[in-house]
């Protein structure tokens, strides 16, 4: 049976990624370990102030040991967790959600395209399949963000570019003079890549607008619908399928979610 | 085992119930029925129509406590799941069957311990309506009239006395301990079906169609213009949402005792109808027009709780209708859907 008791843990390591979010490590107290799946998600409580619900941004392999949860201060709750400094306390639930299914793509070609604060969950894959490396074929990866500022990972994603193991484009919707990399919305860096549609599978994580039009570029490359997959982030309130707040149709994104095919998010008149 | 009681042995039975569990029943209040902790056996109406709220609400109650936390040390929170012997009596069968199906929805893995400690330590009193309560009900379309299990004791008035069927152990004990029954005999029996026959007769169909239908013909018509209509009606309040006996969507909050030390995390009712159930922290609402939100709440009682229980979520207790102050009526809707399909044909 289910309770609503999270897990106590402890805060390892605070990290300052741009001006509005904050890369925390956190470590399950008594030695527990989280165990999760990349695109899984915790969800963070402080007591006196609420939960929410965070993506996690660590590759499972280190999940034994700690994990790491990229924030944006938005609301009440995460802006209390900015407030928090290493060794504070915080509880934890989870994880939840289904995951990337990771068993069914070994030896293909991945596409993952991250949009903005998409790419902190999509990290977890990122890091996963890098550390996996061998079980994949290419590896490309599209980011954007609104502005150079706005980047996250900063360092990570710079390793990434000199990485001749993954092919990595970065754009941003608005440049500033230092700016060398390319420029407008992140639909335009598809003009850049060549995909073999037959074994290639695609992460998709971004702001709700973003998904339709980079699902159209998918698709126009000829990828199958079963092989795109998208992680829909709804509020989860619960992390159990019960109370309603993720519901997008018949299906309860937090249980059945947040990674979805858009095969099966096309019947979902909801879901895009 | 059947047993009858006397009208007048009433007060006696609820005054036994009493010295076991917190006794909860219908009850006049103002010009409306509630269900309510009652003391004193005279208070309660078996007579009624429908109550305010469901009695599911005593099993899932709103702002009940989850946890007590600790400011000073995370570790010392504990989890509260407390059920305390209660006792629903006079409980309608639409309501009945609303349980069964909260029952099956928050035990379904992960099960929710806060109800189900709740629902363990719950008898259930069953009562038979003997006629439609009012013109809203849509009970007999979807045969939720008629309650087959959830509960302990069904009572039927077949006039003098009450027919009682005892359906479980809890229910037994209850009757076995209480002096006022006596074993039903031939002709209580012959009485209660006659109650029963001449009960059929006062339930009419709301519905126009085969309702089997229904839940299909909602999925064609998801990009019907009834949702813009209704929505544009809709003020939102949440009304219908609070007072349905199968809506269990809620939010979880923290209080803080006024000593700073010391809290609590509770779970509020929360419902699919207001603005800003949708709502994520980046500002984006994934359901904001009310017109959404009302085909959400159809398809959820009708395609998505049918789906995945194999039966309607709407029992048919017409409480959402009542209490609607734009005056939206599910069975408006389900009839404009039905008939929409009749002239498509």
């Amino acid at each position: 049976m289910f309770n609503f008791l999270p897990m106590p843990a402890t805060v390892i390591d605070v990290r300052q990624l741009t001006d509005k979010e904050r890369l925390f490590t956190i470590r399950l107290d008594h030695g527990r370990s989280l165990r999760h799946r990349p695109c899984q998600f915790v969800l963070i409580s402080l007591f006196g102030i609420g939960e929410a619900p965070i993506s996690i941004s660590s590759p499972p392999v280190d999940s034994g040991k700690t994990f790491e949860l990229c924030i944006r201060s938005m609301g009440n709750l995460t802006n209390a967790m900015h407030k928090l400094s290493v060794n504070d306390k915080i509880g934890i639930r989870g994880p939840y959600g289904n995951g990337f299914p990771i068993e069914k793509i070994g030896g293909k070609d991945i596409l993952i395209v991250a949009g903005g604060l998409g790419l902190a969950p999509l990290r977890s894959l990122i890091k996963h399949v890098l550390q996996e490396r061998g079980r994949y074929k290419r590896v490309i990866l599209l980011i954007g963000a609104k502005k150079p500022g706005d980047l996250l990972f900063r360092e990570e994603v710079s390793e990434w570019e000199r990485d001749p193991a993954i092919e990595t484009h970065i754009t941003v919707d608005a440049a500033d003079p230092s700016w060398t990399r390319h420029v407008g919305v992140i639909t335009g860096l598809f003009r850049h890549i060549s995909i073999d549609p037959l074994k290639t599978i695609a992460a998709i994580v971004g702001p709700p607008v973003m998904y339709r039009f980079v699902i159209r570029e998918i698709l126009a490359k000829g990828v199958f619908e079963g092989n795109i997959y998208l992680d829909l982030e709804r509020r989860m309130r619960c992390g159990i399928g019960k109370c309603g707040h993720c519901q997008i149709n018949g299906i309860y994104l937090c249980q059945n979610g947040p990674v979805l095919s858009y095969l099966e998010a096309r019947k979902l008149q909801e879901a895009l | 085992m059947d047993v009858t009681i006397e009208y007048h042995h009433i007060d006696r039975f609820i005054r036994c119930l009493l010295s076991h569990y917190d006794v909860i029943a219908p009850l006049a209040k103002e010009d409306r029925f509630i269900f309510d902790r009652i003391e004193d056996p005279a208070a309660v109406s078996p007579q009624y129509d429908t109550t305010l709220l469901p009695p599911v609400k005593w099993i899932y109650p709103n702002n009940e406590v989850l946890l007590e936390f600790d400011l000073r040390d995370i570790t010392k929170a504990e989890v509260i799941a407390q059920g305390r012997p209660q006792a629903l009596t006079f409980v309608h069968p639409c309501d009945i069957n609303a349980i069964n199906l909260m029952d099956e929805v928050l035990a379904e893995e992960p099960s929710d311990a806060n109800y189900l400690t709740r629902r363990r330590s719950t008898v259930i009193i069953g009562y038979e309506c003997l006629g439609p309560c009012k013109e809203n009900h849509l009970c007999f379309d979807k045969g939720y009239h008629i309650a087959y299990k959830g509960f302990d004791l069904f009572f039927t008035d077949i006039g003098g006395r009450y027919y009682v069927h005892v359906a479980t152990e809890a229910g037994r004990e209850i009757v076995e301990e209480d002096g006022s029954f006596k074993k039903a005999a031939y002709d209580d029996w012959v009485d209660l079906m006659k109650a029963r026959a001449e009960r059929k007769k006062g339930f009419k169909k709301v519905i126009r169609g085969d309702l089997e239908m229904l839940s299909h013909h909602l999925k064609e018509a998801y990009h019907n213009e009834i949702w813009d209509i209704e929505g544009k009606k809709c003020l939102s309040c949440g009304a219908c949402v609070i007072v349905c006996p199968t809506c269990y969507c809620f939010d979880v909050s923290d209080e803080i005792c006024p000593d700073m030390e010391k809290g609590v995390r509770t779970r509020r009712w929360d419902g699919c109808q207001l603005r800003g159930f949708c709502k994520v922290a980046s500002g984006e609402n994934f359901r904001k027009d009310a017109a959404e939100r009302v085909r959400h709440r159809v398809f959820k009682k009708e395609v998505y709780l049918k789906k995945r229980f194999g039966r309607s979520g709407c029992v048919g207790c017409g409480r959402c209708i009542d209490y609607c102050i734009a005056k939206i009526s599910i069975i408006d809707i389900f009839n404009h859907v039905m008939d929409r399909v009749r002239e498509n044909v």
